[in-house]
């Protein structure tokens, strides 16, 4: 008898919190992790001495609040910061800063058009309904379509259902989110350029999108999704960085009894008569379990992990098509002072949020085609914070670390990604920056720059996409990653995904993780040994 | 002065003369009132200079309505059909050149002079594209129906059109459901390596979009545009004898047999109504025209924020028509040339440049063209589809001449700079020649004459809304249950007795007639008692 019921390959957030449910139904399981910290993408390095970086994400705000209850990641160390603004400087001197406290950004939003600043208490209501709207839809596991079956239809109606509930108007709505571009939806509401351009930016992130691309008014509404303390649209920094997130959920999972192994490489699934019998280690140590879930994208699971005769061609065909163009870096800063923007000189509240370098539509379009030609934007979008002004643990006293998401830095660059392109790309990230805060260039201690190819080789992001696979509507639900294996299960029995490459995809939600736990405890019921 | 009638159809287009002959067809008095001297809307053919005859409008008649030819006895009219052959013809910078024949090998032979991979799978991606728009032909031909809350019979509609889909396979069903909200871009990977074959298969899903290749949603067009077309033949080219316009004066006959008057010069200025119905139009000159029914070809922002009174509507409803898009971004150049121009390699004569002529040497080449129009310039470097009807048509030249039609993307409606006046026409004339002489050298030199319609040209001259040549965007969140708008998807309107029969309603834009039959059948249908 095998020694484990499961093994978790990958100790992302949603590897350990799929090892965490697993473990609080009571089986035994083995999470095992490339890298010699958990994390994956959600992890807070010391990258230089004294200065802590969330090298890759950098803010929550989708982590499901049934997660949070149900491992009680609070007890486990989990604080969130909350972030109390929206700060965009623009080119011209002035700024549009939006703040969580609403009659603050109401009279700032009048300041640039009273008719937006009418409209934006409607279009955050909408946004509300939509995400409550969307919200069951990412939580089930999706359905088959093409199956006839009694229980998969059952699912398809309990859908149609949910959709007739809603109404022809909010189904519509809905509807057009799901299809339309971000900037075009925006522009329905708003007039305020570089307010449609802020919003709509959260529609490109982890897109190989621009903002006037159909498809992207999904991505950002996918970022509304977020809940904090019940608060839709309310992003936080976790105290100690995002690595912070991972710790809580990994500490939950031990505490139910995971067991979690570093430096542990797996160098292939292990399959017998079919069926899925455990992973070979890098190593060469063989582990067995009934049940292997992986938490690494489609392609390094199925491509990488799979010998190709264990699965149908078909289903490999589909997986190499499935897109994952990269076109996001990090440049993570450590700061001898904090920026001083021309725009709203000062230490002010607005350094305690989000910073975001979005003046304009035409700017973010501009940045995408960039992109589109293979090169990294030249004046590239940018969402900045700067956790050590809220949470002094992460940088030595006096000083500070910036974390910059930057856009666009597609993976296939021309001529591909060397020490020289990298420098460069942190070279314009920079210099951009230091058009609206002129002190940033000396105030540089030290500086990490993150290419999609280093997404790739240490974060094992498959062409550096954050997603594992991108959002795109032929990409969502019961496609994703590819049907009939949307529901957690792969062609290979015992093998399952837990991953962001799974439904409801990408960001901190540990949704793939959960609704995997749930297949697979269904699956394996009596308690799999 | 005052006449009275069963049906007005404000604009004779080809759908709403498709309309107009249906309802008359079954007994109704039907008045159709165009505003130009001419009736075809923008499928019409004119005398642009002495002798030289174009497709002014659309040049492009993908596949008609299977039923319009025959119950319309269009034939016996006088409509002549014929497919081009090739299809499409791309010369490419460096003097080579794609023919895309209608016979599968003999495209496939012309891939293969650039790659025999991509000559491998050209059987299988017609394949693809045939299966999918025959699931799209069932769509177009049904009545959208009303989502999510509609009565059982909609629900039943859906059924039959998931069951249709279903029968093709499970394999094949997902992957038409994939393949649907993809970009051309994300498609065509998936399949082919050759730039200029990208580019040209790409090209048929950009015509009168505002978008590149590269945005979601528009794989759907090059679907879209081979609903009905026989499988194996892409981007294929339908003639009609004497010009696209022969099928709108084929129609107008047609409806004239059936006891239809068509009233050209008839400018309608406003839609009359009393408590929420329809009693008539008032035309620009006062004269008023009565009916119980009115069906509207205009497209939706024409209908009912400039023929109706806006504020008399329900103002979700106003705001929801408000919002349709329609960003025209094509323009038109027709030139008469005094000998037929030769491309690069391309050999002489007139065989291989019977079909169309596109100039898509990339896809990239496309996405670049719709970058400018994004920041509301002209591309410099512009996609272009060009077609010399008179080769195989002389009626369309004097002999030993040449009739050539390009239209042009991406030409923006809106400039970020000044506006669309003499000036700014006659460069987009100069851009094209020269886009062309860089691949027909000698072209320049023969043109005898130059005709330029930019996108407020076909806005004025056609009424197209923002030179918007499907009468608004073709985009995903505007098909099907949401064209025009949502809630209002089966040609009735808020209006009792107003109905849509253009390119604004479901299925939307091509010369297909679709719209108009779709209108004119649930007209009869609520003429009989069934009003749901």
């Amino acid at each position: 008898m095998p020694p484990y019921d499961a093994i978790v390959i990958g100790g992302g957030h949603n590897g350990l919190t799929n090892a965490a449910y697993l473990a609080r139904a009571g089986r035994k399981v083995l999470v095992l992790e490339r890298r010699h910290l958990t994390g994956g993408s959600t992890v807070t390095e010391e990258v230089y001495p004294g200065f802590k970086y969330s090298v890759c994400s950098y803010v929550v705000s989708l982590l499901r609040q049934e997660i949070i209850r149900d491992l009680e990641l609070a007890r486990h160390g989990l604080e969130i910061l909350p972030l109390e603004s929206t700060f965009t400087p623009l080119p011209n001197g002035d700024h549009l800063a939006r703040w969580s406290d609403h009659d603050k950004t109401r009279s700032e939003l009048y300041r640039h058009s009273p008719r937006d600043a009418e409209a934006y208490d409607d279009f955050g209501r909408l946004m509300y309904r939509m995400a409550v709207a969307v919200k069951p839809i990412l939580s089930m596991i999706p359905p088959d379509p093409t199956s006839l079956s009694l229980k998969e239809l059952k699912g398809l109606l309990r859908l149609g259902r949910h959709f007739r509930s809603l109404g022809r108007k909010d189904f519509a709505s809905l509807y057009r989110l799901l299809t339309m571009s971000s900037a075009d939806y925006l522009e329905e509401w708003f007039e305020t350029e570089p307010l449609i351009a802020t919003m709509s930016a959260s529609g490109i992130i982890g897109t190989f999108l621009g903002p006037r691309s159909p498809g992207t008014a999904y991505v950002q509404l996918h970022h509304y999704m977020g809940e904090i303390d019940g608060v839709f649209r309310a992003w936080g920094f976790p105290r100690g960085g995002t690595g912070s997130v991972a710790n809580a959920i990994a500490a939950a999972a031990v505490r139910l009894g995971a067991e979690i192994r570093t430096n542990a490489a797996v160098g292939q699934l292990m399959v017998r008569n079919g069926r899925a019998v455990g992973v070979a280690l890098e190593s060469g140590e063989e582990i067995r379990a009934p049940v292997v879930v992986s938490g690494l994208d489609p392609k390094r699971t199925f491509l990488g992990l799979v010998d190709r005769e264990d699965l149908p061609d078909d289903f490999v065909l589909a997986i190499e098509r499935y897109r994952m163009r990269g076109s996001s870096g990090k440049v993570n800063l450590a700061l001898g002072e904090l920026p001083d923007f021309k725009c709203l000189p000062g230490a002010g509240p607005h350094l305690r949020g989000a910073i975001s370098i979005s003046p304009s539509v035409d700017y973010l379009e501009r940045a995408y085609d960039d992109a589109k030609y293979g090169q990294f934007s030249r004046r590239p979008f940018m969402d900045v914070i700067i956790p050590s002004v809220i949470d002094p643990g992460m940088a030595p006293a006096g000083s500070h670390v910036m974390s910059i998401f930057v856009q666009y830095a597609p993976y296939a660059i021309n001529g591909g990604w060397n020490d020289a392109r990298r420098e460069a790309f942190g070279d314009a990230v920079v210099s951009t920056l230091a058009e609206y805060a002129p002190n940033l260039k000396e105030a540089i201690l030290h500086r990490q720059v993150v290419t999609p190819a280093d997404l790739e080789d240490t974060y094992g992001l498959t062409e550096g996409n954050i997603f594992h696979g991108e959002l795109t509507l032929q990409q969502l639900f019961f496609l994703r990653p590819a049907t009939p294996w949307a529901n957690y299960r792969t062609p290979v029995p015992g093998l399952y995904q837990c991953g962001s490459g799974s439904h409801p995809g990408g960001g901190i939600t540990g949704g793939p993780g959960l609704l995997a736990a749930r297949r697979i405890l269904a699956d394996t019921k009596g308690g799999g040994r | 002065m005052s006449a009275s009638y069963d049906a007005i159809v404000i604009g004779a287009g080809h759908n709403g003369l498709v309309a107009a002959a249906y309802l008359a067809r079954s007994g109704l008095r039907v008045v159709v009132l165009e505003r130009r001297r001419v009736v075809g809307g923008a499928a019409a053919t004119e005398e642009l200079f002495p002798g030289f005859r174009f497709d002014t409008g659309a040049h492009r008649l993908g596949r008609l309505h299977p039923a319009l030819v025959k119950d319309l006895e269009l034939a016996r009219h006088g409509l002549e059909l014929a497919w081009a052959n090739p299809s499409v013809l791309t010369p490419l910078p460096d003097g080579r050149y794609l023919s895309l024949w209608r016979e599968p090998d003999a495209a496939a032979d012309s891939i293969a002079a650039f790659s025999s991979a991509d000559a491998e799978k050209w059987d299988a991606f017609t394949g693809l594209v045939a299966q999918v728009a025959s699931v799209l032909k069932a769509v177009h031909g049904s009545l959208p129906p009303r989502v999510p809350d509609g009565p059982a019979r909609d629900l039943a509609t859906l059924i039959r059109l998931a069951g249709g889909l279903r029968r093709l396979g499970k394999k094949e069903m997902i992957e038409v459901l994939r393949v649907l909200p993809m970009s051309l871009e994300e498609l065509l990977a998936e399949w082919f390596e050759t730039d200029g074959l990208k580019g040209t298969l790409a090209a048929a899903g950009i015509v009168g979009m505002c978008h590149g290749p590269m945005s979601s949603g528009t794989a759907y067009m090059l679907f879209h545009h081979h609903v009905g077309c026989a499988a194996g033949a892409l981007r294929p080219l339908q003639r009609a004898r004497g010009g696209l316009g022969s099928l709108t004066r084929t129609l107008a006959a047609a409806a004239g047999a059936y006891g239809v008057e068509i009233r050209t010069g008839a400018d309608v200025g406003r839609i009359v109504t009393s408590n929420a119905s329809v009693l008539g139009v008032t035309l620009a000159n006062g004269d008023e025209v009565r009916a119980r029914l009115i069906l509207s070809s205009a497209g939706p922002g024409t209908t009912f924020l400039r023929l109706l009174d806006p504020s008399r509507l329900d103002r979700d409803f106003v705001q929801d028509v408000s919002n349709v898009r329609y960003r025209g971004a094509t323009a038109k150049v027709h030139l008469a040339l005094g000998e037929l121009p030769r491309f690069g390699g391309v050999p002489a004569g007139g065989e291989h440049l019977s079909g169309a002529i596109s100039i898509s040497p990339s896809l990239e080449y496309l996405e670049r063209a719709s970058d400018a129009a994004k920041y509301g310039t002209v591309s410099g470097e512009p996609y272009l589809e060009a077609v010399i009807p008179s080769i195989s048509d002389p009626s369309m030249a004097p002999p030993g001449h040449h009739s050539m039609s390009v239209l042009v993307q991406y030409a923006p409606y809106h400039l970020r700079e000044g506006t669309w006046d003499a000036a700014r026409r006659e460069a987009l004339g100069d851009l094209v020649v020269q886009t062309l002489a860089r691949y027909a050298p000698k072209l320049p030199a023969s043109i005898l004459h130059r005709h330029v319609l930019t996108p407020l040209d076909l806005e004025r001259e056609f009424g197209l809304q923002e030179g918007s040549i499907y009468h608004g965007e073709m985009t995903l969140d505007r098909l099907y249950f949401m064209r025009p708008v949502a809630g209002w998807a089966r040609y009735r309107t808020p209006v009792d007795g107003l109905y849509l029969c253009g390119a604004g309603a479901h299925p939307g834009g091509g010369v297909t007639g679709y719209p108009g039959y779709n209108a004119a059948r649930r007209v009869l249908a609520d003429s009989r008692g069934s009003r749901h």
